[in-house]
């Protein structure tokens, strides 16, 4: 079993809402967590969220302070994630490569300042 | 789920069972004004902090809130209107007791179920409340009008998605109508009072708590927006009811 390291970003929360302010994390660095666990809790301009894990893994590094504003989009969190080894591996089995697979969909969060 | 429990005021709920059955009692959850179970509770992580210690949640949108009817006239928010619902909703599913855990309004009503139907609340929670009048020096005429903290929280609740302005003014007339009085009150259902130590609409919870013999726990640093989402909240509330 190999481990790959994932971030996960602040998510879309709705309402046209571009930022949020961290609260309170509910995991630490070194924390090991299942998918859906708890994972920080928010407050918006609309209401407090806590926002559950989108992956199992282990918590290697935490992008934002308490109290911090964060805009939708930027990094919150990294992962490391087990994978298997009997997983397909991008370039051995003709697996298309991530950065491709991705739809190419970008959020504007600010106006251009120039 | 809907449910139509009292005339043609049709409710939308969920019920969601417990992640390990086991054989306790139901937690009913009670949202607050101007939001619905999904923001106050299921976005704040209530349902899994419930459900992960073997409960099961039932949480329906209040009249005139979230998925479920809205109609315009003061008198269909009288509190007692409320309270109809929310047995009409314990006789469809044929559940004898739950433990009511409200929030602001929500509490409100949990407070009146425990009074009036105490054989059928086991343990009650009142979050972000305390006895203080909440529409104090507004003008409910004309609500978000004016600038009082009640006028405040209207404005912000009235432009949310899914939201009847007119519906929630009718809701806040019919609240405002019977006004909170602590006494009297509910006899053998153990009361717990939790807030943000800077949530000025929970002022004088301590005190009520005090006075049925109750436990308060403070939330330090968080107001009446923040304190629902708080782990320290979801976790007194857990050791209350499973304890």
């Amino acid at each position: 079993m190999a481990e790959d390291n994932t971030t996960f970003t602040l998510p879309d929360l709705g309402e046209g809402l571009v930022e949020a302010t961290v609260l309170e994390w509910q995991v630490a660095v070194g924390d090991q967590i299942e998918r859906n666990d708890p994972l920080v809790e928010v407050e918006t301009t609309k209401s407090a969220v806590v926002i559950p894990s989108p992956t199992a893994g282990r918590v290697v590094a935490l992008h934002a302070e308490e109290n911090e504003v964060v805009p939708v989009g930027a990094r919150l969190v990294t992962f490391a994630v087990t994978v298997s080894d009997d997983s397909p591996q991008a370039g051995i089995v003709g697996k298309v490569p991530t950065e491709e697979a991705k739809p190419a969909r970008r959020v504007r969060l600010k106006p251009p300042s120039d | 789920m809907t449910a139509n429990l009292a005339g043609d005021v049709t409710m939308r709920y969920v019920d969601l069972p417990a992640s390990e059955p086991r054989d306790a009692v139901p937690v009913l959850l009670l949202h607050g004004f101007g939001t619905n179970f999904g923001m106050n509770w299921r976005a704040a992580g209530w349902p899994q902090a419930l459900g992960g210690a073997g409960l099961r949640v039932l949480g329906p949108d209040l009249r005139g809130h979230g998925g479920s009817d809205k109609p315009l006239d003061d008198a269909s928010y009288l509190p007692e209107r409320f309270i109809g619902d929310l047995l009409g909703l314990l006789d469809e599913l044929a559940v004898d007791r739950v433990d009511v855990v409200g929030y602001s309004m929500g509490s409100r009503l949990a407070w009146e179920l425990a009074l009036t139907a105490s054989d059928r609340v086991r343990r009650a929670v009142l979050g972000g409340f305390g006895p203080v009048n909440a529409f104090a020096e507004a003008d409910l005429s004309a609500p978000g009008a004016g600038d009082t903290p009640f006028d405040q929280v209207f404005r912000t609740v009235a432009e949310l998605q899914g939201n009847d302005a007119a519906a929630l003014a009718a809701c806040a007339r019919g609240q405002a109508a019977r006004p909170f009085v602590g006494e009297p009150r509910p006899v053998g259902v153990p009361l717990l009072l939790v807030s943000g130590a800077r949530d000025t609409l929970a002022t004088g919870a301590e005190d009520l708590a005090a006075r049925c013999a109750g436990a308060h726990v403070e939330i330090p640093g968080r107001d009446h927006a923040t304190a629902v989402s708080a782990w320290t909240f979801r976790q007194a509330v857990v050791d209350f009811l499973v304890g």
